[in-house]
């Protein structure tokens, strides 16, 4: 098929809370314009891995073309791209939107616009993209289109009657929603004689043909057998194959401006194609990458360890093949006093942490047990020299140490002016400095304060979200490191120091912080034969302490009449629990434990 | 004279108790989860397969012999006199009994009389359990047996007029309005009444009975932990003070009169069972009469007839050595299972292998067990947790 020119190819992405109907949608324009038949139609065919059509959240763009005869009678290429939508991946979605020229803002025609959206939509205008709102699921009875159109317009600040009335569910809308990306999506600019720009908006490994880069083209032509350099590692590949997904990957003679498509060049590490570089021909080399580009690394640690200590090596392989697929995992082997051997990994986020332990859980049948995250802290030695600490349990001896630097964040909150009270306590809480505070349109305000990373990772959101009944939303980047009054707070449990209970804390929080935890730790262990004495220290000081009373009574009274199988299953499902818990001397420590640290403002 | 050793001169492959299930009562009782049919419709035909499974068993069991014998239900005693004959006839004709078997009979004390437990007698127990379970009338009627206090004890009197040397009573306790007070009562009134044998059940709701129900709904309400532990220790202390031995959690015995055949299923030893519901233990090596094929490993299986009892009497006509809900039991299993079976026991159990030792030590060093060489026993503090200690030393099995 011939490369469409560019006044007949749109560039779009969709922007939607969680539930307002972004598959659906995405759906329903497949099937419109035959993309995909009404029999094949999976539901949701967007959302690839079965995690994220259960949590509801896409973590891997993904692209589909579509052909669109449009009511003019001309066809159009129309390229869905699909993003992420979560805080953790704001860097993948900046590049998922800078491959589009529009972009759909789906709303709930009941539930008006959410929190967590704004984000995306700003992100969104900042991009320079045409923003299409449509009012979906119109057919709900409590749907109120008037009132959302009102809201487009008072809280993004967008025409209101330029929103399309829309129910994906019952295909209300669509032939609409397609026109309104035909005529008011612009058409991407570009020049085919140009040397090769094309911006990598994401990447995943497969096994049968390597790495698999989805690439907007910019300027110039990708073909199969050409040679390419990635701009940012300076790598180079020959082009295997070029093609479109429709959504079955297709494979075409050359990919030109404007177009978005795959790029396969036996790229055996997805790190070899990094997202946001740009892929050039490697006997013409453009003059300067695409913009944009931005090295990801990890923000937040944590560590990973097997409950069965002989699953080290199986954790191992699979840390290493999830590790072909998401570049941005890393990991390097730890070894706990109090859990053995494991991984210590490093996330972009919680969320991203979230994913890779269930799926660790999930694909490769492992149990396993993940320690509270903790950020990277930097340590000025006396000696003057600096050393990177990811891991409480590491921290020099304070003797020797002059200055520990915590990264901090410039974290924007989109609330309701009502829940600005609140919102202002915790974030003062959490030892964060109002940078600024704006009101927007809608009765919104936008905090901007200067917060500790190793704050936010510590149920930040969750309390952000309970405090605002669910409408604010937090967005934030790193702006570097600063040296604060930071000390280490160590756990006894049993008398024995717990290493991966450990927490770098702020001193003037740090015996608040130990009582909180030593009293949740009391909660989460269960009663054992022993009485359990739970402390908290701070260098040799004892700050909390807590006890776990000891058992009182466990034991059958009839074993009689011969049944000998029902009562070994009864202590099998005990031997069944135990498993799942870390003993560290005399003590069963349960896996939640090691998270008790995230929950102590419950 | 009972030999207090039944279990230890057999050797590892042998079998010698039978368990036989009479599963008909006067009626159900609230707690109890065993087979058992209000009513005794059905009691010939019942015997009669009861007769032909024992028949095959005893030639199953060729050479075996037989120290004890534990007919249990249900109301063994309500059965027919004359079938109670027959069966029993059909026990001698059928096993080869030691010198000097135990062969317990399990009664209510609503169908005991003076008269019936010479017929007992005759027809070749020597050993009765009397299910007195209570000895206050409004602790008896929440648990929906059919007897007053009165009768409970009187039943006791009467097997000892007929001649029985050996006469257990079964006591009930952690009951909803069964208080301290009235436990204590309880016991010195079972005790007066000089049973050489007692056992002391923890009401447990069992899922099914009448009584889950009633707690499900609300209307029955269990009675705490702490208060069924605290009592726990009253029985101790008031019949360890009496002369009983406690030789079993919930099982107490004037010297030399532990029960033997239950002491069998405590040092995980082998038994036969016939009967609708009757659980039975058998060495691997008998597989083949039950045409089975033990899988590489097995040193032994368990079984359970099935609950009904048309169905049983169906499957016996079939073929008499018919076994369900099979379970075959290796080495680790049998360790694990010895293990939690053995220390219940005041005797205790052999530990096994360095691990075993190692989680013993720590064990003795907290107070919950004694061991002397190999051989482990739970303290008092010990037995109150038990179920602990045994899957602290049971992971250690291999």
């Amino acid at each position: 098929m011939p490369s469409s020119p560019l006044e007949l190819i749109r560039n779009f992405c969709i922007i939607a809370h969680i539930d307002h109907g972004k598959s659906t949608l995405a759906d329903r324009l497949l099937e419109r314009t035959g993309t995909v038949a009404m029999r094949d139609m999976q539901d949701q065919l967007l959302d690839t891995l079965d995690l994220e059509r259960e949590r509801g959240i896409t973590i891997k763009a993904q692209a589909v073309r579509l052909d669109y005869i449009a009511a003019s009678g001309r066809t159009y290429q129309l390229n869905l791209i699909d993003t992420p939508g979560h805080v953790d991946f704001a860097y993948e979605v900046s590049r998922s939107l800078a491959a589009c020229e529009g972009a759909l803002l789906v709303v709930d025609a009941s539930q008006g616009i959410e929190a967590q959206t704004l984000a995306n939509v700003y992100a969104a205008l900042e991009a320079d993209l045409e923003v299409i709102p449509v009012i979906n699921k119109i057919d709900l009875p409590a749907a109120d289109p008037e009132l959302v159109r009102q809201e487009i317009e008072d809280v993004i600040g967008l025409p209101g009657d330029g929103a399309i009335l829309a129910s994906a569910r019952q295909g209300l809308g669509i032939d609409e929603i397609l026109e309104a990306v035909v005529a008011r999506v612009p058409q991407p600019s570009g020049e085919v004689d140009g040397p090769l720009q094309a911006l990598i908006f994401d990447s995943k490994y497969d096994a049968y043909r390597g790495v698999i880069v989805y690439v907007r083209v910019v300027h110039g032509v990708i073909r199969q057998g050409q040679r390419v350099r990635m701009m940012a590692t300076a790598k180079e590949f020959v082009v295997d194959e070029v093609g479109v997904f429709r959504p079955r990957p297709t494979s075409m003679r050359t990919l030109s401006p404007g177009e978005v498509g795959y790029v396969v060049a036996s790229i055996k590490d997805v790190r070899d194609s990094k997202v946001g570089d740009t892929v050039t021909d490697a006997d013409n080399i453009a003059g300067q990458p695409l913009p944009g580009y931005r090295t990801v690394v990890p923000m937040v640690f944590a560590g990973i360890f097997p409950i069965n200590s002989e699953d080290v090596q199986d954790l191992k392989e699979a840390l290493s093949k999830l590790n072909l697929n998401d570049a941005s995992l890393v990991y390097e082997p730890e070894s706990s006093v109090a859990l053995g051997f494991g991984f210590r990994c490093g996330f972009l986020g919680l969320l991203h942490m979230e994913i890779v332990q269930e799926r660790l859980e999930r694909e490769f049948d492992l149990e396993l047990l993940t320690t509270a995250p903790t950020v990277e802290y930097r340590v000025r030695l006396r000696t003057g020299e600096m050393v990177a600490v990811d891991n409480p349990a590491m921290l020099p001896d304070p003797a020797t140490v002059d200055a520990i630097e915590e990264p901090r964040t410039r974290a924007t909150i989109f609330v309701p002016k009502e829940y600005v009270g609140p919102l202002m306590e915790l974030c003062q809480d959490r030892r964060g400095e109002l940078l600024d505070m704006q009101y927007q349109p809608g009765d919104r305000v936008a905090l901007v304060y200067d917060l500790p990373l190793g704050e936010i990772i510590h149920d930040f959101y969750d309390q952000l979200k309970s405090r605002s009944r669910g409408y604010a939303s937090l967005d934030y980047e790193i702006t570097g490191f600063r040296a604060e009054k930071l000390v280490k707070l160590d756990i006894l449990v049993g008398g024995q120091r717990v290493d991966a209970l450990s927490m770098i804390v702020h001193r003037d929080k740090a015996s608040l912080q130990g009582r909180k935890l030593a009293e949740r730790l009391r909660k989460l262990i269960p009663r054992q034969l022993f009485e359990v004495p739970i402390q908290a220290a701070i260098g040799g000081k004892i700050v909390a302490r807590e006890t776990v009373s000891a058992m009182r009574k466990d034991v059958l009274a009839k074993c009689y009449g011969g049944d000998i199988t029902r009562k070994r299953k009864l202590l099998e499902k005990q031997k069944e629990g135990k498993k799942r818990m870390k003993r560290v001397g005399n003590v069963e420590i349960p896996q939640e434990a090691f998270m008790a640290v995230l929950k102590l403002d419950e | 004279m009972v030999l207090a050793t039944a279990g230890k001169h057999s050797a590892t492959h042998a079998v010698a108790a039978v368990y036989i299930h009479i599963p008909f009562c006067e009626r159900k009782c609230e707690y109890c989860d065993f087979v058992s049919v209000a009513g005794a419709k059905g009691q010939h035909q019942y015997v009669a397969s009861l007769r032909a499974e024992l028949r095959a068993l005893g030639a199953a069991l060729d050479g075996s012999v037989i120290d004890t014998v534990f007919c249990g239900g249900g109301t063994p005693g309500l059965l027919d006199l004359r079938l109670m004959g027959e069966l029993m006839d059909e026990v001698r004709a059928s096993f080869t009994l030691g010198a000097d078997p135990e062969i317990t009979l399990e009664i209510n004390p609503s169908s005991s009389s003076e008269q019936r437990a010479h017929a007992w007698r005759a027809a070749g127990f020597n050993r009765v359990s009397v299910g007195v379970q209570s000895t206050h009338g409004d602790v008896l009627g929440f648990l929906g047996r059919v007897h007053d206090a009165g009768r409970a004890l009187a039943a006791i009197a009467e097997v000892r007029a007929a001649g029985f040397a050996n006469v257990s009573g079964d006591l009930i306790y952690a009951v909803p309005g069964l208080d301290d007070k009235r436990w204590e009562e309880s016991l010195h009134r079972l005790v007066d009444a000089g049973p050489d044998h007692i056992s002391c059940y923890e009401l447990t709701v069992e899922a099914g009975t009448p009584l889950h129900r009633a707690v499900a709904a609300g209307r029955a309400r269990v009675v705490d932990a702490d208060s069924a532990l605290r009592q726990h220790h009253i029985a101790v202390h008031s019949l360890e003070s009496a002369g009983y031995e406690h030789y079993e959690v919930s099982n107490f015995a004037r010297r030399g009169m532990r029960c033997a055949h239950n002491l069998v299923y405590w040092r995980n030893n082998h038994y036969a069972a016939a009967g609708v519901g009757a659980h039975g233990h058998l060495p691997a090596s008998l597989a083949p009469a039950f045409a089975l094929q033990p899988p590489p490993g097995a040193l032994s299986f368990r079984y359970q007839h099935g609950r009904a009892i048309e169905a049983y009497v169906a499957g016996v006509a079939r073929s008499p050595l018919t076994v369900r809900n099979l379970e075959w039991v290796d080495a680790t299993m049998r360790a694990e299972e010895s293990i939690m079976l053995g220390l219940r026991l005041r005797e205790g159990v052999r530990l096994e292998g360095t691990g075993m030792a190692a989680e013993a030590r720590a064990l003795v060093a907290g107070g919950f067990l004694e061991v002397l060489g190999m051989q482990a026993r739970a303290t008092p503090r010990g037995e109150d947790v038990l179920n602990q200690l045994a899957v602290r030393l049971a992971a250690h099995c291999t």
